[in-house]
């Protein structure tokens, strides 16, 4: 029924991005492989904001509430109630998604900075609640937090190496459902929405259960990419909630080029990378981020991503 | 050119390696931007002034730091612990400040056997219920600061508490340890208030609780700006010399005082340092740190002083050997001595420093304003709390 999706330009810059993720994974060491997974989940998470930012068009300041309630959720059930990780990441995306659920319902009925403030809000509230929660340990954090165990089939996902692998395959899995869900007829109304909304609504898409529905595929994502976080780290606290960690995943789906999905998980890489050797060189090193930002935005605005596409294009017309 | 450009690499691999061997790292996760800089600055001059004084090269070999900023996130903290472990192959860790940070790091440097000394984070479970054969704490707990005050106030003839804390885990622990002592000697809480950490500008509305109901003393833990703007509203509402402030000694800290003035005077805290201390090792250590850095060493200061101290008085008894992290431990626990604070020592049974809290009342003297000691309790320990190794 679907037809067969022509191979874009995006997916074989996502395949020579996994290609190069693969041969940097060989030659880490134990510390590369930590970045290499911290790589993966913030590529997850971004990916998940592109969904909505870049293609649905709304942007939010509150993402970070479900990346929080997917790691809050794993380490309460984990940590806490002692349940299977097998049956806790599920859960913890749908908990992630059930939260989107009832704030989208909400969220989707405001239009721009409407809806980066109520985003916001929501974040916060979420945040107010981890910070206050004796159970979570409050500000303090939780610890203690377990990985998933596949011992059975013998991987061991303690050792870095093979925790590293393992969220580089999800989050190429992710990249994969996602470019799907985008090339698909439903991501087709999403991009119309963004571009058009008044006339996607005259031509009588029902408009918000789109918006809404993208808002809980969003969530949802964004829920995985926590519960890895958590994992990661062995340790959730409320930092992972705050809404500078939203606006940090912004910065990373702007760095990479909005709306294009390999474009933030490029994007990922490149501010894990820069984060970890400039922090090495100057206490100061948000101070070069910030610049790095700005060169990004002034430079056209569509990131990395755009500026390869660009490069490219210029070089095919010299050949010619 | 390119077995030239090989040997040239392996070269400096294996120098390298002869370096790993002759120096003794040491890796510093402490928080050098963000609203804890400049406890992290303490920490380090007191600690880099401890192997200034007592020896920087054990056994030949060279006490190197290497420092991390951990900007008081756990998720930081913990990559920054993992790299200078990884990478660095550090031979044993100093840090957090803050305790959310030292929570994230704990699993980790219980799990890779790396020695861990806190020389801040108050968090109770560090030594109590999450403590680790690995994670060493030569600063406090909140418990071990604020239990003693409980019963000490009851003697002083106070009879009903009023508890005053920033809403946090660390404003919690603190007020729960005085209830805990102060009802145990036979006194009465009779209100609490918790504000919110960072939204409270306005003190207005929980002083008028506590104007009210009239308690015989008013028991509170603030930091930072809170602290600031707390003592002056204390004093504006017209409660200063109504109702007597008292409380956990940092409201106080050296650095607050200045922007707080005389309506910082009659204050009554604990604390394990203030800098006005009558010893020789005190006055000595005041002395060596105002020559270099030209100011008062805050408790902060004493903190890194002590855990710098710590370390070089353990590698002297394992004559400068770092890879039995084991026999480092125990060499830890075997170190006494006499610091700026009083007799140091830690507790093999929760890995948590047995020191004396002093309590001190603020007093003006001429135009100083100055930390007057006027009790103290000697070798506090705290329970295991549910500690087991």
């Amino acid at each position: 029924m679907i037809k067969k999706r022509a191979l874009a330009n995006r997916d074989i810059a996502a395949c020579i991005l996994l290609l190069i993720a693969i041969i940097a994974w060989f030659r880490a060491d134990i510390f590369g492989h930590e970045l290499l997974a911290q790589i993966s989940i913030l590529a997850i998470f971004a990916m998940s904001l592109d969904l909505l930012t870049g293609y649905t068009g709304l942007v939010s300041l509150g993402h970070a509430a479900f990346y929080g309630v997917g790691a809050y959720a794993t380490a309460g059930l984990a940590a806490l109630a002692g349940w299977p990780m097998w049956a806790v990441m599920p859960t913890a995306m749908l908990l992630s998604a059930l939260l989107a659920v009832f704030a989208g319902v909400f969220a989707v009925r405001l239009v721009g900075v409407f809806f980066i403030m109520i985003t916001l809000a929501i974040g916060e509230m979420v945040h107010a609640f981890a910070f206050r929660s004796r159970v979570f340990g409050g500000d303090d954090g939780l610890g203690g937090v377990p990985r998933i165990n596949f011992d059975a089939v013998g991987i061991n996902l303690l050792d870095p190496a093979q925790f590293s692998l393992f969220t580089l395959i999800v989050a190429a899995l992710v990249y994969f459902v996602a470019a799907h869900l985008v090339d698909s007829p439903f991501g087709r109304v999403l991009v119309g929405i963004h571009q058009n909304e008044s006339r996607m609504r005259a031509l009588g898409c029902p408009v918000r259960h789109y918006k809404l529905a993208a808002f809980v595929l969003a969530a949802s994502f964004a829920g995985l990419a926590g519960s890895l976080a958590a994992q990661h780290n062995n340790f959730v606290s409320p930092e992972l909630l705050t809404w500078t960690t939203s606006g940090e995943a912004l910065i990373v789906v702007i760095i990479g080029g909005i709306g294009s999905l390999v474009g933030p998980a490029a994007g990922a890489a490149v501010f894990v990378m820069l984060a970890h050797h400039l922090s090495g060189i100057t206490d100061y090193w948000m101070f070069f981020m910030g610049l790095f930002f700005v060169a990004v935005v002034l430079f056209g605005g569509d990131g990395l991503y755009g500026l390869i596409g660009r490069m490219r294009r210029a070089l095919t017309h010299a050949r010619r | 050119m390119r077995s030239w450009y090989v040997a040239w690499i392996a070269g400096l691999g294996l120098a390298a390696v002869a370096q790993a061997e002759e120096t003794i790292k040491i890796g510093v996760v402490l928080p050098y931007s963000g609203v804890y800089a400049s406890l992290g600055g303490d920490i380090t001059d007191g600690m880099q002034l401890a192997f200034d004084l007592y020896g920087s090269e054990i056994a030949g070999r060279k006490i190197v730091l290497i420092t991390e900023d951990s900007e008081v996130k756990p998720n930081v903290g913990l990559t920054k612990t993992k790299k200078l472990v990884f990478q660095d192959k550090v031979d044993l860790l100093v840090g957090p400040v803050a305790s959310n940070v030292a929570g994230a790091m704990r699993d980790f440097v219980h799990n890779a056997k790396i020695p861990l000394i806190i020389p801040n984070a108050g968090n109770n479970l560090l030594t109590g219920e999450k403590c680790s054969p690995w994670v060493i704490r030569t600063s406090f707990s909140n418990d071990q600061i604020n239990r003693v005050m409980g019963p000490w106030l009851y003697e002083q003839g106070h009879r009903t508490l009023y508890l005053m804390a920033a809403d946090y885990s660390a404003g919690h622990q603190m007020m729960e340890a005085v209830r805990r002592g102060f009802t145990e000697a036979g006194g009465e809480i009779v209100g609490e208030e918790y504000p919110p950490l960072r939204e409270t500008k306005d003190f207005a509305p929980y002083l008028a609780k506590v104007k009210a109901i009239r308690p015989d003393a008013l028991y509170v833990f603030f930091a930072g700006g809170l602290a600031i703007q707390f003592v002056k509203q204390y004093q504006d509402f017209g409660l200063k010399g109504e109702i007597p402030l008292t409380g956990a000694g940092w409201l106080t800290s050296p650095l607050f005082l200045p922007a707080q003035g005389t309506a910082a005077t009659g204050f009554i805290g604990a604390l394990n340092y203030v800098p006005t201390i009558d010893s020789e090792e005190n006055r000595a250590f005041q002395a060596a740190f105002s020559e270099k850095h030209q100011r008062t060493a805050s408790e902060f200061t004493v903190q890194g002083f002590d855990t710098g101290r710590l370390i070089v008085e353990a590698l002297k008894l394992t004559s400068g050997k770092t890879a039995d992290k084991a026999a480092l431990v125990e060499a830890i626990h075997r170190v006494h001595f006499t610091s700026p604070r009083g007799p140091f020592r830690i507790d093999p049974a929760t890995n948590n420093v047995i020191q004396d809290i002093y309590i001190f009342e603020m007093r003006q003297t001429g135009y100083d304003i100055r930390h007057v000691v006027i009790d103290k309790i000697a070798d506090v320990q705290d329970p295991p709390n549910g500690c087991k190794m």
